[in-house]
């Protein structure tokens, strides 16, 4: 063997490494959405294989993405406003409210002015819907950040007030009715991908885009992450948490519409069991709920694994209660696994603080609503 | 001064029994109706589950947590036990159905406290794991079917008719008004004399520094879970025996009301703060609201949105009290930070 030789094999060598580190740099993927990338995986393979012929049915993949976009907007509301350290029981409410102001101004003008004129101003009727989640979240926004209740004190409020009212409204009945172009949003699909699902993957961009590349998402995160850094960096706790709650009172308007475009009716009960959801899918999407951490990527993968799943157990013959059992088997088993690898760490660095402290900073949460 | 903040009392018990009596006297103008034995005997009967539960959800926010699985637990051991009972003809009396329940609650609980005091999780995550977890298992592999009066246990359905005072015409107190009153008064002495209790609102307080005076906080949490696993297990089976059946879909799904009675209670969300006597008020507060609103000729529909602008005030109040009594020394940390 000449030097030459030696050398080139030493170059391709170490081109061969450099071509590694760049693959493994570009898969290594922020810890929420690289661990979901593997669940998703690993879930839609088991069920593939345990009954193609059901779930691998091109209608089965497109249910999936038609019942995925709600749950998973849901998921990103709960999902922002635990990045700020809080959380947001009224959200499921705040859809529920959204849904019904549409399903009736649009009644009420159907029946006023005609289905005619209705249907010409279904654009106006909408936005009212969008507006409307809003502005119950600048509600929530006010009382957690000038009256300065913990989120989770006033989210159960407003969840209680939201969903009242919104009986009062319906008077404890289903109301129907919506703008046909909300239905056919609905039905519609572009190359087999269902419509809603594409609106889900839209807004979970926009709100990527907000939260990692904007002034106002790099608050938020800070605030999350430590309220007395934040304050000390001259961050407005008030600002920021108003935007947070009024951008997540926003998504769950847009949650509320998908409702109405899945079935042309409204309630005040509809989907009750998706708060506890909400909080699984954040949590299994990799979000921290003392604040600070989370992405939108591993937010929407959670939404579809757990979509997955319960379409899965579906097609196994499994029941929504197996269901239950496997939501909450992976919700518990995720958080172990994710103490068991912080705290190996952390025994790994020097300095480490005593036991209980994990206990202290979890239980108390992040005090970053007063300000 | 004195006076008045005594009778305020440490979590605004004072304020509350206020706000009760001005409801009970706007109600009794409201409407004639409203001033019976009747009205109260029902008030007492549909306090006692929420009662429970209430006191269960109390200790868990006194030591910092959120318990959101035990109407979960409640409704397993409760229909666990019953649905036993009634498919081996075998009636274990109506104390041997409360032992019975009461230790598969505690097993449950068990499995709470183990998970939250081992690997340090958020309480309210962990809870609401198990409560699909248990929820699932009950209408998967023990049943899913209602369980109506006929098919009781002889024990559990003539307790349902024990009653403690019957008034002819104006309705009766319910018998089981007497194990939860003494429920009520155990709690209580608990929290106050032992030194359990006194470790629960320590841990609650600051974890770290009650583990350095030497309380074990692990141990302290997982007995605090078996306890109201037992405790939620006891409501349950109260709730059977009041309904007059036992139907696996039901509970699941109250929590939050429960939970919005114990803050109304004065209990902070942050541990360390809450007495048995606020959670009392808190809940009888709700019950009269939910109970007596028709009544005064408001539409039943409004009950929910009542109580959660009640809970909106109540926490708005504490609050603002809250920041009024921190602006001191925020005052000085602005001084400092302009010079």
């Amino acid at each position: 063997m000449s030097g030459n030789d030696l050398i080139g094999l030493r170059n391709a060598n170490q081109k061969l490494d450099d071509g590694f580190a760049g693959i493994i740099s570009r898969i290594q993927v922020p810890r929420g959405a690289g661990r979901m990338v593997l669940l998703l995986v690993i879930t839609f393979a088991f069920f593939a294989i345990m009954n193609p012929r059901v779930f691998l049915n091109p209608v089965n993949l497109q249910n999936i993405g038609v019942a995925a976009p709600e749950i998973g907007l849901i998921g990103l509301a709960m999902m922002l406003a635990m990045l700020t350290g809080g959380i947001d029981l009224s959200i499921v409410a705040i859809a529920n409210v959204s849904a019904i102001t549409v399903s009736s101004l649009y009644t009420a003008i159907s029946v006023g002015g005609g289905a005619q004129t209705a249907e010409s101003l279904s654009g106006l009727i909408i936005l009212a819907g969008v507006v409307m989640g809003a502005l119950l979240g600048a509600v929530n926004g006010v009382l957690i950040s000038v009256v300065g209740i913990t989120p989770i004190l006033t989210t159960l409020g407003t969840m209680q007030l939201f969903n009242g009212l919104a009986l009062v409204w319906t008077g404890g009945l289903t109301i129907s009715g919506a703008p046909s172009a909300l239905q056919m949003i609905g039905k519609a699909t572009v190359i087999g991908i269902p419509v809603l699902f594409l609106i889900l993957l839209i807004v979970a961009v926009l709100l990527a885009m907000v939260v990692d590349r904007t002034p106002i998402g790099r608050k938020i995160q800070l605030q999350g992450a430590n309220p007395v850094a934040a304050r000390y960096s001259g961050i407005s706790a008030r600002r920021t948490l108003m935007l947070t709650y009024i951008i997540s009172g926003l998504l769950g308007g847009i949650a509320g519409l998908v409702f109405l475009s899945r079935n042309p009716s409204a309630s005040a009960d509809y989907g009750s069991s998706y708060v506890l959801l909400a909080i699984v899918i954040a949590v299994l999407g990799g979000t921290n709920p003392n604040g600070g951490f989370a992405t939108v990527t591993g937010v929407v993968l959670a939404t579809l694994t757990l979509q997955v799943v319960s379409s899965g157990f579906t097609a196994l013959r499994l029941s929504a209660y197996e269901y239950a059992i496997a939501q909450g088997v992976l919700l518990i088993a995720v958080m172990i696994f994710d103490q068991l690898r912080f705290r190996r760490r952390r025994r790994a660095s020097p300095g480490s603080s005593s036991e209980t402290v994990a206990i202290a900073t979890v239980k108390r949460g992040k005090d970053g609503t007063r300000p | 001064m004195k006076i008045l903040r005594r009778l305020r009392g440490a979590n605004n018990e004072g304020v509350l029994l206020a706000v009760i009596i001005v409801v009970i006297v706007l109600m009794a103008f409201a409407s004639p109706a409203f001033f019976t034995p009747g009205t109260f005997f029902s008030l007492a009967r549909s306090s006692l589950v929420p009662l429970v539960f209430a006191l269960g959800v109390l200790l868990v926010m006194i030591s910092g947590g959120i318990d959101v699985s035990f109407p979960a637990i409640a409704i397993f051991a409760a229909y666990t036990t019953v649905e036993w009972s009634s498919e081996a003809s075998f009636d274990p009396t109506i104390v041997g159905i409360f032992a019975i329940a009461i230790v598969i609650g505690a097993l449950w609980g068990l499995l709470n406290g183990v998970v939250i005091a081992r690997f340090r999780l958020p309480t309210l995550i962990v809870t609401l794991g198990t409560q699909g977890i248990i929820k699932g298992i009950l209408l998967t592999y023990i049943g899913s079917t209602y369980i109506s009066a006929a098919k009781l246990p002889d024990s559990v359905a003539q307790t349902g008719d024990a009653h403690l005072l019957d008034v002819p015409g104006a309705g009766y107190l319910h018998g089981m008004l007497v194990p939860v009153v003494m429920i009520v008064v155990v709690i209580w002495w608990m929290l106050k004399y032992t030194t359990f209790g006194r470790s629960i609102f320590a841990i609650g307080g600051d974890a770290e520094a009650a583990r350095r005076v030497g309380i074990k906080v692990v141990r302290t949490q997982v007995i605090l879970y078996v306890l109201v696993g037992a405790l939620a297990a006891f409501g349950g089976v109260i709730f059977v025996i009041l309904g007059k059946n036992a139907n696996p879909q039901t509970l699941v799904g109250t929590e939050l009301d429960i939970i919005a009675a114990v803050v109304l209670g004065g209990a902070s969300i942050f541990g360390g703060r809450g007495s048995v006597f606020g959670t009392v008020l808190g809940v009888v507060l709700v019950q009269l609201i939910n109970n007596n609103l028709v009544l005064v000729g408001v539409p039943s529909t409004w009950q929910r949105a009542a109580v959660g602008i009640l809970l909106i005030v109540g926490v708005s109040i504490q609050a603002l009290a809250a920041m009024r009594s921190r602006r001191q020394p925020v005052l000085v940390e602005e001084e400092v930070s302009k010079a």
